[in-house]
């Protein structure tokens, strides 16, 4: 496609921008879905399962419905959607319908004036359980005489293996092997904001608007479309202000069936919004994952051959389209190699069911898992050959002559800077020095340790949790009064695509950053797009907003030639004016021309119509595009508390050109700040039983702002093909953080023999291996 | 996460809260609601009526005379840690405070409401018992006085009676002793998982270690309290070894290394600086 360009100067592009979100967000003005109070909307307690896996024998309603400012009270008997995966051949009802498979399945619904008494007579529901016996590990789920969790089919239900030619003999005649066993234990999103939603029926034209804290628009009205069974344009879904996603948004809950339902079949408003434990208990879970790592390699730390068996627990069920322990065995596995030249790999994967919470999709998903055990491999040569972790990173990096690379696992990634982002990043923390300090110190009796993560983060790819939309749209119009409005089909959550979008636009047409609004979140305003998940809004997101501002600007310049009677190579736009070059008396405003376009349409050359409108969906030349970065972690180990503390950080990033360096900044603050509480803090644990233990926030715990360092964060731009140079960034800090961490902790606690494989690191556990003496890998 | 309907009072006077604790079926105190409210919330307490104490100022004062500190019990935590007062008399009370919670709790949160709620990993009974206060009890049926050590039965459980407002608590004034303060939590503002008091004279070596978040309870051991490291390191180990822990035997083994940690760190700050800090 050639569109003439032009001399593009960017005020905009690249600048660190202040984002135009902020000023509402930071006063307090945002508006989210509990914001939304509509007169006479009923409030929606559910009865959660307390068991993991029982018959349900039977369920007494009477006693609540008895409760004063009751509306109703639903089970499965009133709502029968299922969602029903063909693949697996597995349905989850969307309440509970004659078995319960996990500790906060919800069984029935209670509809009531407000959220007090719902929740009263919620706890007067009865509901009669026959126990059965529970599936909750791996080796349970996968046993002979283990139970299944779906009667009518195995638990093992994705089941995949992946050899390279020639990998047997790699992996027999390699000098040397090593083994691991990598296990990282469930973790969730939690965002600030809770999941929820609001649908209410227009009784005049039967249309149902169904408000929703959600990340893709289009796709939950499409799944809305099937589900309940409505034509596409009587469904409006409407997302408003959403205080963080982190990709558990991305997903199709029950709950949410349950309303709209409710809302269509009831005639009233109905509201739900998740509470904290709720949100604990059936957000979606991830990250329960155990990697069987053999790895073959040459006396110089070479890397010949891995061999991975990896075991997902999808809980459960299946979400919709994105069965959480595929999506993360899938990206881990295609991503093993990560920024390494490794020829050889043999990878099989099995996921089960468990009774357990259903796991889907949260920023980085198989990511950071994968970068655990790519890194930790390399660690684990390194300590077995007495080598320096830096240096046999440096022997297996895939070098700039090498690109596009293909991977043993199949990828094909595009330029990128592995090697230099980790020679910058080792010389921001002075490694050399580190060391030096490193060896004194440890005389000392203080513990100091760096873990370095050189990550390849796959971006913009054409499917991913916001499903399979391998383009995004854009809609842009010129207001009569010459001010811009575009439409995307994104779902932001506090990235900052109004201010991102907003500088490509307002660069292309050379006007201000401020006569330019950006909105999205509304299926009747917003045209049909992926929304925002896998790394792809900036990119794929941003190319389409550069596109439509391109098409844009070659009417604008068109339209302005012909007035001026000037040839359009000669028209320029700056400052929101179009003039012939260089001879700024020979001008039409922006304005002006807007005005021309809608009001003064005789003026207008021939064949142009009138208006200044476009809609433009842009889909990446590249099935996906890598970005990369490294991350390099400074750690104390105190060895009388097992207590951790981040002394340093540093990232050198690169996701190609950047359109806001403050806001890639941002992104990569907030991903190490979840890293840190991955590899220390979170944990969702179950008891024996069954039972979920860690159902506030004084029992899982998040990263507060004393435990998150000032981190120092440098750029390298190495372009993409797609349009703009753009690559995705979203995840590559969430990917990199915790396998950085935990190779720190192995480093300080070298001495001891501790080398970590299993995250998140407990104080607890640290003191163990520091008294008890040696655990090895 | 709501919880379950209640009345609610808010008397202007001591008097009044009294003679409505002494009427209402199943009446609770609310003061800082910074651990009633979330109890509530997950409908584990369940009170028929609130009695809301913050209109109370009598119960706001920090007072010293020759011999006490009275410390009133609707004194927030925040006001405690930076009291001239506390800080002057009590600096590892004050230190102590500083460690509870964030900043919005702490400027809720009272030192009655800590000390009736009865947590054993907080700060404030620990620090009661270290410095053998004593915490004054009152109802309708009249005034008693309790030790601080005699008030605390385990955990969650104290001595209180469904219709007695604590009013406040008196800590004798120090001479010839320095206490310092130690505790170890996960993130800065969590419960402490273990902490230490430590009393020493300021001649010869007798003294006392005030554990909390290891038993169910504040617990105050007197001990000579050895001028060497490694002696010192084996008297706490001992004295811990001693103590009733968290059931599951590794969490046990655990609370008691980072006891005696705080108390090692106590002890330090006790004989360096004189102050609690
Ligand atoms: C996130 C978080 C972190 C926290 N971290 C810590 C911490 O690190 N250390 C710590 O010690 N605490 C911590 N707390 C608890 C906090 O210190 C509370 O303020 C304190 O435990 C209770 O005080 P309150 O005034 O809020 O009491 P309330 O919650 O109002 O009441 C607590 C109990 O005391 C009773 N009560 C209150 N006042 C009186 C009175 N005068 N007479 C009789 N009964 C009374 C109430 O009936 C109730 O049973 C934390 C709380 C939160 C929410």
């Amino acid at each position: 496609m050639s569109i003439t360009q032009g001399p593009l100067k960017p005020q905009f592009t690249g600048a660190r921008v202040t984002r135009l979100e902020d000023a509402r967000l930071l006063r307090g003005r945002g508006r989210y879905l509990d914001d939304i109070d509509v007169p006479g909307t009923l409030h929606v307690a559910f009865v959660r399962s307390n068991r993991p896996a029982a018959r349900i024998v039977s369920i007494d309603v009477e006693g609540a419905l008895a409760v004063p400012g009751v509306h109703a009270v639903w089970t499965a008997e009133d709502c029968g959607i299922t969602l029903y995966t063909e693949r697996y051949d597995v349905g989850q009802p969307v309440l509970a319908k004659d078995e319960v498979r996990f500790v906060g399945e919800a069984v029935a619904a209670v509809f009531a004036e407000d959220r007090y008494v719902a929740e009263d007579a919620a706890e007067r529901v009865r509901v009669v359980y026959d126990a059965l016996p529970p599936v909750l590990t791996f080796d349970e789920a996968l046993s002979e005489e283990g139970r299944r969790v779906h009667a009518h089919r195995a638990n093992l239900f994705h089941h995949t293996e992946h050899e390279t030619d020639g990998f047997a003999g790699a992996f027999a005649n390699a000098p040397h092997r090593a083994q691991a066993t990598f296990v990282t234990h469930r973790q969730t999103g939690v965002p600030m904001e809770p999941r929820g939603c609001m649908a209410q029926l227009d009784a005049a034209t039967g249309r149902l608007t169904v408000y929703v804290s959600h990340q893709s628009p289009h796709q939950f009205r499409s799944q809305l479309t099937r589900l309940l069974q409505m034509p596409e344009n009587q469904i409006r879904v409407v997302v408003p202000e959403v205080g963080g996603a982190f990709g558990i948004k991305a997903m199709l809950y029950p709950e949410y069936l349950v309303v709209a339902d409710a809302a269509r079949r009831l005639g009233r408003p109905v509201k739900w919004v998740s509470d904290r434990t709720e949100s604990l208990l059936a957000d979606a879970h991830a990250r329960d994952n155990r990697h069987e790592v053999e790895v073959a390699f040459d006396d110089e730390g070479r890397i010949l051959a891995v061999r991975d068996h990896v075991f997902g627990d999808t809980g459960a069920y299946p979400f919709l389209g994105f069965p959480g322990a595929v999506g993360e065995a899938g990206w881990a596995t295609s991503m093993l190699t990560g920024p390494y030249k490794i020829p050889h790999v043999s990878i099989t994967v099995d996921c089960v069911f468990s009774n357990k919470a259903p796991e889907g999709a949260y920023r980085g998903v198989g990511g950071p898992v994968g970068a655990q055990v790519q890194e930790g491999i390399i660690d684990l040569v390194a300590r077995r050959l007495g080598k320096d972790v830096a240096d046999v990173r440096r022997i297996n990096f895939i070098r700039d002559e090498d690109f596009p690379y293909q991977t043993a696992t199949g990828n094909v990634y595009d330029p990128g800077s592995y090697a230099e982002s980790m020679e910058q990043a080792l010389a921001l923390i002075d490694y050399e020095r580190f060391r030096r300090e490193q060896a004194e110190l440890r005389r000392q009796g203080r513990y100091l340790g760096i873990g370095i993560c050189t990550f390849v983060e796959p971006s913009a790819g054409a499917e991913s949790e916001a499903g399979s939309t391998p383009y995004e749209a854009a809609s842009l119009r010129i207001e009569p009064t010459g001010t811009v409005t575009a439409a995307l089909g994104l779902g932001p959550s506090g990235q900052g695509h109004e201010t991102t979008m907003a500088q490509l636009i307002a660069d292309q047409l050379g006007v201000d950053i401020k006569d330019v609004v950006v909105i999205h979140g509304d299926t009747d305003s917003a045209p049909f797009g992926g929304g925002t998940g896998g790394s792809r809004s900036g990119t794929i997101g941003g190319g389409a907003a550069l596109r439509a501002s391109q098409e844009m600007r070659q009417r604008l310049i068109k339209l302005a030639a012909h007035l001026l009677e000037a040839a359009e190579e000669d028209v320029e736009l700056v400052d929101g004016h179009a003039q012939v070059k260089g001879v700024p008396a020979r001008a039409y405003s922006v304005r002006d021309l807007a005005r021309i376009a809608y009001t003064d349409v005789a003026r207008l050359p021939e064949g142009m119509q009138p208006g200044l409108e476009v809609v433009v969906r842009y889909q990446p030349p590249l099935s996906a595009t890598y970005s990369n970065g490294t991350h390099v972690a400074l750690v104390e180990v105190d060895v009388k508390t097992g207590f951790v503390r981040v002394l340093d950080y540093v990232v050198v990033n690169d996701c190609g050109r950047l359109i806001n360096p403050m806001i890639v900044e941002g992104q990569i603050h907030g991903g190490v700040a979840q890293g840190i509480g991955s590899a220390f803090l979170e944990e969702l644990r179950y008891d024996d039983s069954g039972q979920l233990v860690t159902t506030s926030l004084m029992d899982y715990l998040l990263p507060a702002a004393t435990d998150v360092p000032r981190m120092r964060v440098t750029h390298i731009e190495t372009p993409s093909a797609n349009v703009g140079g753009f690559k995705g960034m979203g995840e590559g800090s969430l990917i990199a953080a915790p396998p950085a961490l935990a190779g720190a902790v192995s480093d300080a606690l070298a001495p001891f023999g501790v080398f970590v494989t299993e995250i998140p690191v407990h104080p607890r556990q640290i003191l163990e291996w520091v008294q008890g003496g040696v655990h090895s890998a | 996460m709501k919880p379950v309907s209640f009345s609610y009072y808010r008397p202007n006077s001591v008097a009044e809260a009294l003679h409505i604790l002494a009427q209402e079926e199943e009446a609770k105190v609310i003061a800082g609601g910074q651990s009633l409210v979330p109890l509530m919330n997950f409908r584990l307490s369940r009170p028929k009526t609130l009695v809301d104490i913050n209109g109370l100022r009598e119960l706001a004062a920090v007072e010293a005379d020759g011999k006490v500190l009275r410390i009133g019990a609707l004194v927030r935590h925040q006001e405690l840690l930076a009291h001239p007062l506390v800080v002057k008399h009590f600096p590892a009370l004050a230190a102590a405070a500083a460690e509870i919670g964030h900043w919005a709790i702490r400027t809720r949160g009272t030192i009655g409401g800590s000390l009736v709620h009865a947590d054993p990993a907080a700060e404030l009974p620990a620090a009661m018992v270290a410095h053998r206060g004593v915490l004054v009890l009152t109802s309708a049926r009249g005034e008693r006085r309790v030790d601080a050590d005699a008030f605390f039965y385990g955990y969650l459980m104290t001595d209180i009676a469904p219709d007695e407002l604590l009013t406040a608590v008196e800590l004798p004034l120090p001479s010839g002793v320095r206490y310092g303060f130690a505790e170890h939590a996960r993130r800065p503002g969590d419960f402490a998982l273990a902490g230490a008091f430590v009393e020493v004279a300021e001649t010869g070596h007798a003294g006392a270690v005030t554990w909390f978040g290891v038993g169910g309870r504040p617990d105050r051991q007197e001990m000579e309290l050895s001028p060497d490291a490694s002696s010192r390191e084996r008297q706490f180990a001992a004295a811990l070894a001693e103590m009733d822990g968290p059931e599951d035997e590794v969490e046990a083994r655990y609370r008691r290394q980072l006891a005696a940690a705080a108390a090692e760190q106590a002890y330090q700050r006790a004989t360096a600086s004189g102050r609690g800090n």
